[in-house]
C-alpha cells in the first residue's frame, strides 16, 4: 500500500495554519500515518536580547514574546524581578494587573474559537466571535491605550490607573459582552454541525496528556485538573473565587468547551476585580540594580502555565532569562493527536491546541 | 438571414450567454450580500462580482510544471459549455429554446458533466491539494447525485412527462409540485447545495484544509471561467428547481410571469444563502454517511409516494 502514500507539506506558509511551523504529513488515503514537525521559523533571540538590556527595558522585550497574551508575559517577568528585589507591590497594582490578565484570557479564548470555527468552514461564528472580541479590545485600549501590547506593567506595579467613571464604563461593557459569551458556550454545547466536526477528533487521553506535561486548556480538556491560579496562587488570585473547568473527553470539542466556559469564569473574575479594587497607589519604586540570586515565576496564561526563570548576578542586567511557554508541551502532544486522523481534521487538530509558535520560538 | 440573427440572439443574448451572465453576477452579489448581513458584515457593492471577474480575466495565467496544459485549458471551457447548453433546455416562462420530450434527462446529464471536469481538473493540475480535492469531489458526487436524481424524477413521474415544459404545464393545471412533494423539494435543495459545492457541502474546495481543492493551481482566465461556470450553474440549478417544484413562472397573483419567476428564483437563492451561514462544513465521510443513510432512503420513500399518488 506504500504507493498510496502522499506526503502533504503543511506550513510554514499555509492557508490553514496561521502559525509559522512546518509539518510533513504522510497520508494514506484520507488517513494520517506519520507526521514530522519542524520549528524555529520565527526565532527572534528574545532571551539573548534580555541579557543585554536592563531589567526595566526587558519588561517591554518580554511583552513582545506573544502577540495575544503579551500582558501575562510581562506580568510574570515583573513578578520574578519583584521577588528578587523583595518588593511589595501595592494591592491596587496587583488588581489592575490581574484585570488585564483576565481580559486577555477572554480575548484569547474568543479569538481562538473564531479561528477554529473558520477552519471548520463556519464563517458565521468566526465573524461573530471576532466582532465580540472587539468589546474586550476596546476595554483594554481604554485601560492602557493599547489593544494588544499594553505596556501596562513596570517592575514594582503598573503604570495605568482607572477612575470611578472608567470602572462603571467597563462594567457596562462587560454586561454587553456577557450574553455574547453565553451564546458561544451554548454554541459549543448545542450546535450539531460544530460537534460533528470536533467530537472524537485529536484525542489525547488523560494519561498521555499527563505524560507530556500538558498545561492549560489542553490538559483541562483531557480531564487534568491544573490551574496555576488556584494551585500556587500568585498576585491576588488567592483572594478571588473562581472554578477550574475540566472536561474529560480529551478531544478538540472538550478543549473548546473548556475555553468557552473559562471566558465566563474570567468575566466573573473581571467583575470581582473591578468591584473589590482597593484604593491606594499602583506602584512602588524599584531600584535599578538587583541583588544576585535566581527565581522561578509562574502564572496561568490563556494557553496554560508560563514559566520565567530569571538569574541575577548583581548588575543592572539579568544574567539569564529563560521563558517556557505553554505551547511547548502542546507541540509535543501533536504527533499523538494527529495519528490516524482524517486529512480533513488536520487543521482542526492543529487549531485545537491553540498553538502560538511565536511564543514557542521566541 | 432573419432566422440566423434570431438564433444568434437566442444563443448570445436572451436566454443565452448574456442573460445568464447577468443573472450569475446578480445572484452572486445577492448571495454574498445576504450572507454578509447575516454574519454582521456590510457585504460587497453591487458591481463587485463583475469587478472580480474582470480582475481575474486580466491576471497572469500560469500552471505548474507537470500539469496537462491542453486539458487544463479545455476543462473549464467544456464545463462552461455544458452549463450554457443546459440553460437552453430550461423554460423561462413559456418554452425552453431547445425544448423536446425528454429534455429533463439532458439537463440533468449536462449539469453532471462539470462534476467530472472538476475532478479531472484536480487530477491533471499536478498538486497534492488538487488531487485530494478531486478525490473528494468524486466522492461527494456519488453521495448527493443519486438522491438528487431520484427526487427530480418525482415531478416527471407525477406529470407523466420527461419534458420540463410539460411538467410546468401540469403544475399550472393541478398544483405546484412542492405542495405534493415537500420532502422531494427539500432533498432537491440539499442535492443542489452538494452539486454547487456550497457551504456546508464545500468539502472538495475546503479552503482551510486543501487550499482551493481542484482549482488550487488555476489562475487568471481559466479560474475566471471556472468561477463563471459555477455561478451560472447556480442560476441554472435554481431555474430548474423553480420549474420542477415551484410551478415555473405562474404566481397566480396577476403579476407578469417574469416577476413571478424572478421572485421564486430569489426565494431558492435565499434558502441557499441562509443555509450557507448556518452550519460548519461536513467531513467527506460524514457526507457519504448522510447521503446514503439519510438522503437516499428518504428519496426512495419520496419516489414510492409519488408512484402511490400516481396510482390513485
Amino acid at each position: 500500500m506504500s504507493n498510496d502514500r502522499i506526503t502533504i507539506p503543511i506550513g510554514p506558509q499555509h492557508p490553514a495554519l496561521k502559525e509559522p511551523l512546518s509539518f510533513m504529513l504522510t497520508v494514506e488515503g484520507e488517513q494520517v500515518v506519520d507526521s514530522a514537525l519542524r520549528l524555529g521559523y520565527v526565532h527572534r533571540g528574545l532571551e539573548r536580547i534580555c541579557q543585554r538590556r536592563s531589567y526595566v527595558q526587558n519588561v517591554h522585550v518580554v511583552e513582545r514574546v506573544c502577540g495575544i497574551c503579551s500582558h501575562v508575559h510581562s506580568s510574570t517577568y515583573c513578578q520574578a524581578v519583584e521577588t528578587l528585589l523583595e518588593l511589595e507591590v501595592p494591592p491596587r497594582g496587583l488588581y489592575l494587573r490581574a484585570l488585564l490578565c483576565e481580559l486577555e484570557r477572554i480575548h484569547s479564548h474568543v479569538l481562538w474559537l473564531g479561528v477554529l470555527a473558520e477552519i471548520l468552514g463556519f464563517t458565521t461564528i468566526f465573524m461573530y466571535t471576532w466582532q465580540d472580541r472587539e468589546i474586550v479590545l476596546d476595554i483594554m485600549e481604554e485601560l492602557s491605550g493599547g489593544r494588544v501590547a499594553h505596556a501596562a506593567n513596570i517592575v514594582g506595579g503598573v503604570s495605568i490607573d482607572v477612575d470611578e467613571d472608567q470602572i462603571e464604563d467597563i462594567q457596562e461593557r462587560l454586561d454587553n459582552l456577557e450574553p455574547q459569551l453565553a451564546r458561544f458556550v451554548d454554541l459549543v454545547h448545542n450546535e450539531r454541525s460544530f460537534q460533528a466536526r470536533t467530537r472524537g477528533v485529536g484525542l489525547l487521553p488523560t494519561g498521555v496528556a499527563r505524560g507530556h506535561c500538558a498545561v492549560g486548556p489542553t490538559a483541562r480538556g483531557s480531564g487534568i485538573d491544573v490551574d496555576v491560579r488556584r494551585d500556587t496562587p500568585y498576585g491576588i488570585y488567592d483572594q478571588l473565587s473562581f472554578s477550574v473547568i475540566t472536561v474529560d473527553d480529551g478531544d478538540v470539542w472538550a478543549r473548546a468547551a473548556v475555553r468557552a466556559e473559562e471566558t465566563m469564569e474570567s468575566l466573573d473574575l473581571c467583575r470581582q476585580l473591578l468591584k473589590g479594587m482597593p484604593k491606594g497607589s499602583i506602584k512602588t519604586r524599584a531600584p535599578r540594580r538587583v541583588a544576585a540570586g535566581e527565581v522561578v515565576s509562574r502564572s496561568e496564561a490563556p494557553r496554560g502555565e508560563v514559566v520565567y526563570y530569571v538569574r541575577s548576578d548583581g548588575s543592572e542586567q539579568p544574567a539569564r532569562v529563560k521563558i517556557r511557554t505553554p505551547t511547548l508541551p502542546a507541540l509535543s502532544t501533536l504527533p499523538i493527536q494527529l495519528q490516524g486522523v482524517n486529512t480533513a481534521d488536520i487543521p482542526v487538530v492543529l487549531a485545537g491546541v491553540d498553538l502560538c509558535i511565536a511564543c514557542a520560538d521566541r | 438571414m432573419r432566422a440566423f440573427l434570431s438564433v444568434l440572439f437566442t444563443l448570445l443574448i436572451f436566454p443565452g450567454f448574456l442573460f445568464l451572465f447577468v443573472c450569475a453576477l446578480t445572484f452572486q452579489w445577492i448571495d454574498r450580500k445576504v450572507a454578509a448581513r447575516l454574519q454582521g458584515r456590510i457585504g460587497p457593492p453591487w458591481f463587485q462580482p463583475l469587478a472580480d471577474f474582470i480582475k481575474l480575466m486580466a491576471k497572469e495565467d500560469i500552471l505548474p510544471t507537470g500539469a496537462h496544459k491542453t486539458a487544463c485549458a479545455l476543462l473549464p471551457m467544456l464545463s462552461l459549455a455544458s452549463v450554457l447548453t443546459a440553460s437552453l433546455y430550461i423554460p423561462l416562462g413559456g418554452k425552453g429554446v431547445n425544448a423536446f420530450e425528454g429534455d429533463l434527462i439532458v439537463v440533468l446529464f449536462l449539469l453532471s458533466l462539470p462534476a467530472l471536469t472538476y475532478f479531472l481538473a484536480g487530477w491533471l493540475s499536478a498538486s497534492v491539494y488538487s488531487i485530494i480535492g478531486g478525490n473528494r469531489a468524486l466522492l461527494q458526487y456519488f453521495s448527493y447525485e443519486v438522491p438528487f436524481l431520484m427526487v427530480l424524477t418525482g415531478p416527471a413521474v407525477l406529470s407523466g412527462s420527461w419534458s420540463i415544459t410539460e411538467i410546468v404545464a401540469w403544475q399550472s393545471r393541478a398544483m405546484w409540485m412542492v405542495l405534493v412533494q415537500p420532502l422531494g423539494f427539500i432533498l432537491a435543495i440539499i442535492g443542489l447545495i452538494g452539486k454547487l459545492k456550497r457551504n456546508p457541502l464545500d468539502i472538495p474546495k475546503a479552503k482551510s484544509e486543501i487550499g482551493a481543492g481542484p482549482l488550487t493551481e488555476f489562475s487568471g482566465r481559466k479560474l475566471a471561467l471556472w468561477y463563471l461556470m459555477l455561478y451560472m450553474k447556480t442560476v441554472v440549478g435554481i431555474f430548474l428547481l423553480v420549474n420542477l417544484f415551484l410551478g415555473g413562472s405562474g404566481l397566480g397573483l396577476g403579476l407578469p410571469g417574469a416577476v413571478g419567476f424572478a421572485l421564486k428564483s430569489l426565494f431558492i437563492l435565499l434558502i441557499l444563502s441562509v443555509v450557507s451561514v448556518l452550519y460548519a462544513r461536513l467531513r467527506i465521510d460524514q457526507l457519504a454517511n448522510f447521503g446514503w443513510r439519510v438522503l437516499a432512503p428518504l428519496a426512495l420513500a419520496q419516489m414510492l409516494m409519488v408512484v402511490w399518488i400516481g396510482v390513485i
